[in-house]
């Protein structure tokens, strides 16, 4: 009894030390945002009340920053599960794509069979998962059986999933023909999933899948073979543990989950596959994605925490440019001074760089 | 009045936390003498050598040097004093050949490269020394005796009148340590101060001119050459307890008479392995591993021995012959398989290939068995109450000094370590267990401790294989020895026939 005592109260004052340490980086980034956005010429209060507290003065801030967690969710354990074992997989905007663009194609292809959408939308979001999985995995397949660097597979396999879209966007097949950019034509009802209260049920999704990443890295042999690994390659190995095997689930893992946020994408909030949606949305969660996970050390447990952060901080910067006219530049060197004096004072005070 | 005394350090002080690690110090070595730093492990002998070279500060104490009150915040302080550390671990650049690591940050010039120079330099102090090694080979390609003969004319190089030398013994075979103390009384003679840190007590009785002794972060007394005795250093380094070593300082250990399996339950058939990088792998070995023996395999570091044993559970490796254990051959199974055929192992490097480093000691004791029907639900989750209970259990049986199961391993100490790596080993009903140098680097208590364990095994009717490069400890423990040797076996001996100087002999191929 009193042992655990003792082990509870470590946990304790290492929760305590861990957000001590967060407040500290948050405290030195907005002193020198401030500092910035006074040299700029604007008013400092305005604008960090601005950046904080947009997600939470209205409705639709909250909603605005629910919609962008849920996408970070995703993309973030993309990167997060193949970097428990050091891997880098910078491919969850490609994987996030490829997943998005299946859905539309097979939607539009199997839009005229009249489907029901208790149907329709179980099998997209597996179509959505099988997708981003193949993407994945062929990067760890890659790495497994010819020794590929994944950074160098993930990034030729986004560029792929890029063009991918345009084909899929810009088929006459797919095409709407009413539009001018290239825009496929609107899913079938069947194929959309609704919001309630103005937030995207593609909610229900993201928290399944925190459960689910929980119960597999904590509960299964899976996933204490993935940490092994992430431990001590060699001793894993020495004691039977199959290391190509576990580089090639982990990657697959990362791109089913990427891909299944691609296919809410698609389902929840456009409704069709747009062009766009590689550039802006695609490129903006598959590199804040790599950003969240590095804030919270690779570390899963932390993973949602950190996404609806990144998120407040996403719609922060919008309103800061939409009411303010601080320029866009400013939104992204704000992010960027967040995400280094995190990283820097996690290095700088936690033994073992806060592992 | 000229001092005699090179090093003074006086009432040093260090804690970690809340462990005091030394408790008011006092340690001098004279100049021109080879002294000795005794104790086991954790008693505090690296931390006080890693004040005097400046990688610890200490929280109270003066140092001397040659009778002047030195302050030293860092190496490049120590270097400068002209003291010169060679760490357990080897820290030159693996890429680098030997006369670039030695030079290595000493150069002036920032523009210039003086290599033709600097290598002549060292090839002078080589010769002083009567040392010799490959001066163009990269040193990653380079065993670890050769390694650390760099280190030590590193530090000369660097102008070093004390050397510090941190358990330099761990990685080298009996004909380096000779070849390394040769070196050492050479370097005396020069007038330089050597530090030897151990916890052998038979490398002091052989190498000191005087002997400090440690124990839990204080000194037990200083003595010299003429007033050592094994008895009497054994006593110092444990004073609680009595017990029994060796001629070689090592712990005595009964092995009754019991009858031994009628049937071997390990057979090992004409097996081939290649090797990889230098090694020659192994050629057509052959032998049986009876229930109730250890069967000691002996060889030098680089025969054949890694091959041996990464074989025995990972049968893939094998290019020829086959394996069975209980009658049954393994040559198809994978390392799981094999394991859950009752084999177990310990593996040779204990941080390297032994311990998930991170994860807690639950987590460590569940490796390799995580497929187990007792540990595993449905073919899919992990049962954490049992993979808990075992490791308690482990804890109990094996006297692994932590608070929890949950502790991250990486903050036991080695021998914990190790008691941890045997205790997985005997988490499920063992037949065979396969255990390559399973002592190296740890103190006699823990020695004593594992040779027990592995006595115990056999007594109750196990197959133990032992592999290991340390003769002495093989006599001891061993009911039959074979040797190892350019990747063939060389003979098998009877307890009866153990002989240290013919066993040696073939391990050095002659």
């Amino acid at each position: 009894m009193k042992k655990k005592n003792i082990i509870q109260n470590g946990l304790l004052t290492k929760l305590l030390r861990s957000l001590s340490l967060y407040g500290l980086a948050l405290l030195i980034a907005f002193g020198l945002i401030s500092v910035i956005i006074a040299l700029l010429g604007f008013s400092v209060p305005d604008a960090l009340k601005t950046l904080i507290t947009t997600s939470f003065k209205s409705a639709f801030g909250f909603q605005e920053t629910i919609k962008k967690t849920i996408p970070l969710i995703f993309t973030t354990y993309a990167f997060t599960i193949p970097f428990m074992i050091k891997f880098f997989n910078i491919g969850a905007w490609g994987q996030m794509l490829f997943g998005g663009t299946a859905v539309a194609a097979v939607g539009l292809l199997i839009g005229n069979f009249g489907l029901p959408s208790f149907i329709m939308i179980p099998l997209l979001v597996v179509v959505g998962i099988l997708a981003g999985a193949l993407w994945g995995w062929f990067a760890g397949f890659l790495k497994a059986k010819y020794d590929i660097n994944p950074i160098i597979s993930t990034i030729m396999l986004n560029f792929v999933a890029v063009l991918f879209v345009n084909f899929i966007a810009t088929s006459p097949t797919f095409k709407d023909p009413l539009e001018g950019h290239p825009i496929t034509r609107p899913l079938p009802s069947s194929a959309i999933l609704g919001f309630f209260h103005k937030i995207p049920y593609s909610i229900i999704f993201a928290i399944l899948a925190i459960i689910f990443v929980y119960i597999l890295l904590k509960k299964t042999k899976l996933g204490y073979e993935i940490t092994s690994v992430g431990y001590n390659l060699h001793a894993a190995q020495t004691y039977g543990i199959n290391f190509q095997r576990t580089i090639m689930l982990t990657f697959l893992l990362g791109g089913a989950l990427a891909g299944l946020g691609g296919a809410l994408e698609v389902m929840n909030i456009h409704g069709k596959l747009i062009e766009g949606f590689a550039k802006t949305s695609g490129a903006q969660y598959g590199v804040f994605g790599i950003l969240t996970s590095l804030v919270v050390a690779g570390s899963p447990t932390g993973v949602p925490v950190a996404a609806f952060f990144m998120a407040v901080l996403l719609v922060g910067a919008d309103a800061l440019q939409r009411t303010m006219q601080i320029p866009v530049e400013m939104v992204f060197l704000s992010q960027a001074l967040i995400v280094l004096l995190i990283v820097i004072i996690r290095k700088k005070f936690e033994p073992n760089g806060g592992k | 009045m000229e001092n005699k005394n090179l090093v003074e350090l006086k009432n040093i002080r260090k804690v970690f936390g809340k462990v005091i690690a030394l408790d008011n110090v006092t340690f001098t070595a004279a100049k021109g003498e080879i002294h000795g730093l005794l104790g086991e492990n954790g008693a505090g002998k690296s931390t006080l050598m890693n004040i005097l070279y400046g990688l610890y500060s200490p929280n109270k104490g003066e140092i001397y040097i040659d009778g002047k009150k030195v302050r030293i915040d860092s190496p490049f302080d120590s270097i400068k004093i002209g003291i010169g550390m060679v760490h357990q671990i080897s820290t030159l650049v693996p890429e680098f050949n030997a006369v670039e690591n030695i030079i290595l940050g000493t150069p002036k010039d920032k523009f210039k490269l003086p290599i033709k120079e600097e290598r002549r330099k060292v090839k002078k102090i080589m010769e002083e020394l009567g040392l010799t090694f490959p001066l163009d080979v990269k040193t990653k390609e380079l065993p670890a005796g050769v390694k650390q003969k760099i280190e030590i004319i590193r530090a000369l190089h660097k102008g070093a009148k004390l050397l510090i030398l941190d358990e330099p013994t761990t990685s080298l075979v009996e004909s380096e340590f000779r070849q390394l103390l040769k070196s050492l009384r050479a370097l005396v003679k020069k007038g330089v101060t050597v530090i030897f840190i151990t916890h052998k007590i038979k490398e002091i009785m052989e190498s000191c001119d005087s002997v400090t002794v440690l124990r839990r972060g204080k000194v037990q007394d200083t003595i010299d050459k003429e007033q050592m005795t094994k008895e009497k250093l054994v006593k110092l380094m444990f004073m609680e307890k009595d017990i029994k070593v060796t001629e070689s300082a090592l712990p005595k250990v009964e092995l009754p008479a019991i009858k031994r399996s009628k049937k071997p339950v390990c057979i090992v058939k004409n097996i081939e392995v290649k090797g990889k990088e230098k090694s020659k792998g192994l050629k057509n070995i052959s032998f049986e591993v009876y229930g109730g023996e250890i069967f000691g395999v002996a060889s030098v570091s680089g025969n054949g021995e890694k091959e041996l044993a990464s074989a025995m559970i990972n049968p893939s490796l094998l290019s020829n012959g086959d394996i069975l254990v209980n009658g049954e051959s393994i040559k198809h199974l994978s390392t799981l398989s094999v394991f859950n055929k009752g084999v177990a192992y310990t593996p040779e490097d204990r941080i390297k290939e032994g311990i998930l480093n991170d994860g807690s000691i639950k987590e460590n004791v569940l490796l390799g068995h995580h497929t187990e029907k007792r540990f595993l639900e449905k073919n899919l989750f992990i049962n954490w109450n049992e993979a808990t209970k075992a490791a308690r259990k482990t804890i109990k049986d094996y006297n692994v000094a932590t608070p929890s199961e949950e502790l991250a391993i990486r903050r036991l100490s080695g021998g914990n370590i190790q008691k941890v790596i045997m205790g997985r080993a005997f988490v499920s009903p063992t037949d065979l267990l396969i255990t390559h140098n399973p002592t190296s680097g740890l103190d006699v208590l823990t020695v004593e401790f594992i040779f027990n364990k592995l006595v115990e095994t056999r007594n109750n009717g196990g197959a133990v294989l032992c592999i290991n490069e340390d003769l002495d400890e093989l006599m001891i423990i061993s009911d039959r020895i074979a040797v190892l040797h350019n990747g063939e076996l060389k003979g098998i001996f009877q307890r009866s026939e153990f002989n240290k100087y013919k066993i040696g002999l073939l391990m050095i191929g002659g």
